[in-house]
């Protein structure tokens, strides 16, 4: 059997989820050997656009050129996985998706210039425009899931990522819990694989591995208002990395709240 | 008329590309293309609390993320007045070397060296040079340990915070950190030694003006007050608009820089151009055999500066670690006000990054940050069309060009997703 033939691609991002794998330093020399890598431009030059049997791809699409080449992508891939969590949730430069007002902050950057590159897009998570097999969650990814989850896919099974929140993890590692304290944090609403990271380092969670499966935003919102937060402080905090997608269900709350008032 | 392009350049960190224009024997223009995606950062962050900002602003690039979170930190404990504590200072100080270690070990064993050696990748260099390729991932891995330990992950941790740190590391993480720093010099020294037996081509020379932070106490460093220029002189951090001056160009989604009308450099060779003579150790005699002032006029030279850099930094742990350990953990320092400006820079593996802010009341009103390779465009155009226009004289081919323009913009070891993100002060 031929190794699969595996491309790696960068958009909108940090770079930081290619990093991540090219962080997989002794595992590195493996992971290539494993795999037919035809095309990570982040680590070599001799990239060919052919069919793939995975396509494993990084960051928000934030270009007319970024939306076209994902697509060429996609029509070339078995599968597409989105890693981390520009191409998972859109990332932060997506966190006023709902909000609105694209066009005034694109202004306030670049003002009136004539950029001739590409036409500007306000960021997207990458399911926005195509379909997307699998997420692998992460701001950035953890190498010991992306390496279980590529030896999974390459094996033809389907990889298993955390469904609970930072808490679950956050407990097993016997931390005392920061909302108790009264300081807020993501956790509860954000997926586990990071090994409560933030927690650990008595520091709250800041939500960066995007919503967790098994997502309340009701109960987290209210206990934060109930904590003394502002409505506008709580969504804040919590859109800062997965904003578009929370920020969609903290609208029919905060929508709820003034029917509730009136 | 005819255009060549080299689309994407690959082995650097973000998307971009070099067109040059070419007319009969003559370069019409060379430009170095940003495709990378714009992500308005800096006006995202509006409106939000120094500490969210803190989260926020080191995604803008996960080389630089240590980088990125230090300068914001700088910036904002300026702007609100906050007094960090000494051991919380050490502890930056270790963090940027171990942030120094990795990048600057993935740029030139990884990134540049298979262009020198004529391989396409690392990974392709194993059969032949499969020793310095296991020491390039030691030496990163080492890096990466070094950032873990003090941040509280390889990428993106979120320990180092306004003034202080979550939790400090323990007596034995840091006496690790110091005996693996001492094991790994000859891995350090070796790859010095690759770095200097190689030939740089000469087509690239421009004479240029270098720029670095002035680290504090007269010692090589890589956090400053000030900026030091190769002219001799010296200015405020605070001052950083004046030095940069930012515009945007047609064919980019980052700005460019210019100072005093003219292009500059920003990196490791300008931080050695700027304050070589205040090294020690090794690194000193290592510094002292190497340098010529051929430094000042070709960019490739940035690839061995780098690789003296990782000397140093491996230097400077053992003291680095034994101060941490020798001291208690101090409580966070608050701030001490809820409105003012202020400038940070610091020198990311790439250059010096600026992080200004002006917060009101305990939000962030404006934020504005300038990227090393932002600041580095310029300049590399400057070299990528001398170095085309002496190869098209010397009747070399036009497809020759692509592999010595690719490595001199290589050798600046660009961000692009960084350069994407500059955004220039707007007031309100």
């Amino acid at each position: 059997m031929s190794s699969p033939r595996v491309g790696i691609y960068g958009f909108t991002g940090c770079a930081g989820d290619q990093l991540m794998i090219l962080n997989c330093e002794d595992r590195l020399i493996d992971l290539f050997g494993a795999v037919d890598i035809l095309s990570f431009a982040m680590a070599k030059s001799d990239n060919k656009d052919e069919e793939l049997d995975v396509a494993f791809v990084e960051g928000s699409i934030s270009t007319e050129e970024q939306l076209e080449h994902l697509k060429n992508i996609r029509s070339r891939a078995k599968v597409l996985v989105a890693i981390g969590t520009c191409a998972c949730w859109g990332g932060p430069q997506a966190m006023k998706l709902e909000e609105g007002g694209f066009e005034k902050r694109y202004k306030g950057v670049y003002g009136d210039a004539k950029i001739a590159v590409s036409k500007a897009l306000e960021a997207q998570p990458v399911d926005a425009f195509v379909k997307v097999e699998l997420k692998i969650p992460g701001c950035p990814i953890d190498k010991t899931e992306f390496l279980s989850a590529v030896s999974k896919i390459v094996a033809g099974r389907h990889p298993y990522f955390y469904k609970f929140p930072v808490c679950t993890e956050c407990k097993w590692k016997e931390n005392l819990c920061i909302l108790l304290e009264g300081k807020f944090c993501a956790g509860p609403l954000t997926k586990a694989g990071c090994g409560a990271v933030c927690p650990s380092h008595n520091i709250p969670c800041v939500g960066c591995w995007g919503p967790t499966d098994d997502l309340n935003v009701g109960a987290e919102y209210k206990l934060l208002i109930e904590k003394g937060y502002s409505p506008e402080e709580v969504t804040r905090k919590i859109t800062k990395f997965s904003g578009a997608e929370v920020a969609k269900l903290m609208k029919g709350l905060e929508l709820k709240d003034m029917e509730a008032k009136k | 008329m005819k255009t060549l392009e080299v689309v994407p350049l690959a082995r650097v960190e973000g998307d971009g590309g070099i067109t040059v224009t070419l007319d009969g024997k003559k370069v019409k223009s060379v430009t170095l293309d940003v495709h990378e995606g714009p992500r308005l950062i800096e006006q995202l962050v509006k409106g939000m609390t120094p500490e969210d900002d803190i989260n926020v602003v080191p995604r803008i690039c996960a080389i630089c993320t240590l980088s990125h979170k230090y300068a914001a930190i700088r910036g904002l404990e300026k702007a609100l007045a906050i007094d960090p504590p000494e051991k919380a200072q050490l502890m930056r100080d270790l963090m940027m070397l171990g942030e120094n270690v990795e990048s600057n070990s993935l740029h030139t064993f990884l990134l540049a060296l298979p262009d020198f050696l004529g391989y396409p990748s690392a990974i392709a260099m194993l059969n032949d040079y499969g020793d310095d390729v296991k020491r390039a991932l030691r030496l990163k891995k080492f890096g990466n340990y070094v950032m873990e330990v003090t941040s509280g992950r390889i990428v993106h941790g979120e320990n180092p915070g306004l003034g202080g740190f979550g939790k400090y590391p323990s007596k034995k993480q840091l006496s690790d950190i110091s005996l693996r720093s001492k094991e790994l010099l000859p891995d350090a020294v070796r790859a010095v030694e690759l770095f200097s037996s190689i030939e740089y081509s000469e087509y690239s020379e421009v004479d240029t003006t270098f720029m670095s932070v002035n680290a504090p106490n007269e010692q090589f460093g890589l956090a400053g007050d000030s900026i030091l220029i190769s002219n001799g002189n010296e200015t405020s951090a605070d001052d950083y608009k004046k030095l940069t001056s930012e515009r945007v160009v047609p064919h980019s989604f980052a700005k460019r820089s210019k100072f005093n009308e003219r292009p500059f450099t920003v990196g490791a060779n300008a931080r050695m151009i700027n304050m070589g003579k205040r090294l020690d150790g090794q690194a000193a005699d290592l510094f002292k055999e190497n340098y010529s002032d051929r430094w000042l006029r070709n960019p490739l030279l940035n690839n061995l500066a780098q690789t003296i850099e990782i000397v140093w930094a491996l230097e400077h742990m053992p003291e680095t670690t034994e101060k941490i350990a020798a001291l208690d953990d101090p409580a966070r320092a608050e701030a001490t006000r809820t409105t003012g400006s202020g400038t940070g820079a610091v020198e990311a593996p790439r250059g010096i990054l600026y992080h200004h802010y002006e917060v009101k009341e305990g939000l962030i009103e404006v934020a504005d940050i300038i990227t090393p390779t932002a600041q580095n465009l310029d300049d590399i155009e400057v070299h990528l069309k001398a170095c085309a226009e002496r190869m098209l004289a010397e009747g070399k081919k036009d497809e020759e060009l692509l592999l010595p323009l690719e490595m001199i913009a290589r050798a600046y070891d660009p961000c692009i997703s960084c350069a994407t993100h500059l955004v220039n002060l707007k007031r309100v």
